[in-house]
């Protein structure tokens, strides 16, 4: 019995030893080995990680105008589960946010705990709602920070700033192509909740705060772009062409001055617009030039030293049959020289001078100047043109491709082609982002100019360009480019539509004009060019009265604006020799 | 003979009732401390709390009326109120322009006026 009693005694301790080493062994097991893994998961249940976001950048003009800016508005959502008086809280917010009522009972019904009511509501609207939501104690309305973005000068400049998504990213424009600059950097804090929901700024964990995204300044004068974009419109209204393109540049460093297009949206109201108004036709519509083109041809001969500006070449009396078709000229012409060619603008003249360099040559040459490649200029979705190859070329393709058929090329393109004749031969790159610098203005990255090329001496530069003056002239076919007191070199471009279904569109044209100013020291280059044009008489559709005119108010407000002197001695061109030259045929 | 009676009292050790007495109070004021310390921190923490939400406030009002001074000021505002009368834009006369080089020579009778296209203005 006494025996029995021990051994009982020592089973019972035994059995206690036992389970409480098996109670130690769990403990060491949970607190030393499992430590980390049941501490993360019990951080999980009462941390948070809050994202602090960053503020995305501005977009400034040259003289730092605001061209994008943020706004803060607040997301409405609802937690259905925390809802209190469904009743007396529909007709509050159906007031407040605009929202039917019914669509608001269907939003809240259930019990979802996450329900967005409206985005982009207005700070004070969130601030009166609020107030209105804690007096009649309703509960289960939540209110998130956000914001958005905000052009203050609506359409004008709206293909270059382009605009941002519901997530702020940038998905046209300058706000996409400069989105790692933009965005900024969100930052982030671990925090715990207590019952309530409300933080415990105590436990306030891990931190890191966020940047906000650099501003971006363009290399765009909101003046010269307003010039610009009264020019368009007023075209658009005499003219009513299908689509309109203007650019401004500074030939020296490649800067876009101004740049619009129509049509055209605003950006402020960005939903509405369609997707033919938000092309930006400057960089990804392809065109075939016209006569502007033959500056190319003209440049080669002169920098191949096939041909002196003075060299004269027969111009065949208006007619020649070449690859077994013939190719006219607007006016019959028998000797004209080089310089001659691109006043007059001779189509079969400057037919004559390609032939004169060559297949491949040409081609080179058309290649150097930029077309058939992409600027690079910081703007998303540029198009390189088309160029094709000699191999590919037909017969009669070295008379056409001077004057600019068979050819693709973007208005900017051009724009950059006559910048480099104004520039003394170097190609430059364009650009339209001057700098980069943070929200105190402290510079993160400045924007060079980068001459990519010589693609022809400046010798040839220069006797293109005096070329060029002429065309701007009474003898010319672009007098109407003219502005009294300066001197103006240019190009006009008139060429038939390109129809769709192959071949071109009858009676319809694309006219442009492209130029610079002064012609001895060139201040900036501009184009335009205008698809479709409607005249009041047909015969009157052409680069030189078209477009012309709109370069010349364009030139002379810029030129007043920029406040360059004028050379006095300059004279005005007659108006009337220039109506009747202008109507004689295409050019 | 007896010896004197002398009433039986449990003796007590001053000393060391007095030892804890200091540390009990010690440990009741370490506690006290403890709490007040720990609810100030609460309260500084709402405190802190409270004045990020007034500073994330103040810095909204700020970025709305920056919003709204680049609205009004904007290159659009401007020419709507040009248009609408509201402001006026007076040219600058010719004597009134000072610049750096001088014409070029005198002005003839029938001399070009410096950038005025009358031709082709509208």
């Amino acid at each position: 019995m006494k025996w029995n009693s021990r051994i009982r005694c020592a089973l019972v301790c035994l059995a206690f030893t036992a389970l409480f080493s098996a109670f130690s062994f769990r403990l060491v097991y949970l607190q030393m080995i499992k430590h980390d893994e049941y501490a993360g998961l019990a951080a999980e249940k009462h941390v948070y990680k809050q994202a602090i976001y960053a503020e995305r950048g501005s977009i400034l003009d040259a003289n730092n105008e605001v061209l994008a800016h943020n706004t803060p508005v607040e997301t409405v959502v609802a937690d259905a589960t925390h809802l209190n008086n469904r009743e007396s809280l529909i007709p509050l917010l159906r007031d407040a946010l605009e929202i039917p009522a019914g669509e608001l009972s269907e939003k809240l019904e259930g019990d979802r705990r996450y329900i967005v009511l409206k985005r982009e509501v207005p700070e004070s609207v969130a601030v009166a709602l609020k107030e209105r939501l804690r007096t009649q104690n309703l509960r289960g309305i939540y209110f998130e920070r956000d914001s958005t973005r905000i052009y203050p000068n609506g359409s004008m400049l709206c293909h270059v700033i382009g605009f941002t998504d519901f997530e702020h990213r940038g998905i046209q424009g300058v706000e996409s192509s400069m989105e790692e600059y933009l965005h900024g950097q969100d930052g982030y804090r671990y925090i715990e909740h207590n019952r309530a929901g409300q933080e415990i700024v105590i436990y306030r964990g891990q931190e890191r705060t966020p940047r906000n995204g650099y501003q971006v300044h363009l290399t765009i004068d909101l003046n010269l772009q307003n010039i610009v974009e009264n020019e368009i419109d007023a075209a658009m209204r005499e003219y009513t062409p299908q689509k309109a393109t203007i650019i401004l540049m500074r030939p020296q460093t490649g800067e876009i001055l101004a740049m619009a297009n129509r049509p055209h949206f605003d950006l402020n109201q960005r939903s509405e617009a369609k997707p033919e108004q938000m092309k930006n036709r400057a960089i990804i519509d392809m065109m075939e030039p016209g006569s502007t083109f033959k500056i190319v041809c003209a440049a080669a001969a002169l920098n191949e030293h096939k041909v002196r500006p003075d060299t004269t070449i027969f111009c065949e009396n208006g007619l020649w049959n070449f690859g077994g078709r013939p190719l006219h000229d607007h006016k019959a012409y028998a000797d004209l020289s080089v310089r001659d060619i691109l006043v007059k603008s001779s189509n079969i003249g400057a037919a004559k001078l390609a032939i004169s360099v060559g297949d491949q040559k040409f081609y080179e040459y058309i290649r150097r100047f930029g077309f058939g490649e992409r600027t690079g200029i910081e703007l998303p979705g540029e198009i390189g043109g088309v160029i094709r190859p000699p191999q590919s070329w037909s017969k009669i393709s070295i008379t056409r491709i001077p004057m600019g058929h068979e050819v693709g090329v973007t208005p900017l393109q051009m724009t950059s082609a006559m910048a480099t004749i104004a520039n003394g031969g170097k190609l430059v790159t364009p650009r339209i982002v001057r700098s980069i610098t943070t929200e105190d203005g402290k510079t993160v990255s400045t924007f060079s100019p980068v001459v990519l090329r010589q693609v022809i001496s400046p010798e040839t530069a220069a006797q293109i360009g005096n070329a060029l003056r002429g065309v701007v002239s009474d003898r010319g076919t672009a007098a109407a480019a003219a502005v009294p007191g300066f001197t103006i070199s240019g190009k006009t471009g008139t060429a038939q539509k390109v129809d769709p279904k192959g071949g071109y569109e009858r009676g319809k044209y694309v006219v442009s004009f492209s130029g610079y100013l002064p012609s001895e020291h060139p201040e900036f280059v501009g184009l335009v060019v205008l698809d479709d044009a409607h005249t009041t008489k047909p015969e009157l559709n052409y680069g030189g009265l078209v477009a012309g005119p709109i370069f010349s108010r364009i030139a002379e407000k810029a030129a007043r604006y920029l406040d360059l002197e004028p050379h006095e001695e300059v004279g005005k061109p007659s108006v009337a020799g220039r109506v009747a030259l202008t109507n004689a045929s295409r050019r | 003979m007896h010896a004197p009676r002398r009433k039986a009292f449990n003796s007590v050790n001053a000393a060391s009732l007095a030892r804890w007495i200091v540390i009990t109070a010690f440990l009741a004021l370490t506690g006290l401390i403890y709490v007040y310390l720990s609810l100030q921190l609460y309260h500084l923490g709402d405190r802190k709390k409270t004045l990020e939400n007034e500073l994330t406030s103040l810095r909204a009002q700020n970025d709305v009326a920056s919003v709204q001074i680049a609205a009004l000021t904007s290159r659009s505002a401007m020419q709507r109120r040009l248009k609408e009368g509201y402001l006026k834009m007076i040219p600058v006369s010719e004597h009134n322009i000072v610049r750096l080089s001088a014409p070029s020579g005198p002005r003839g009778e029938d001399a070009v006026q410096p950038v005025a296209n009358k031709r082709a203005g509208r």
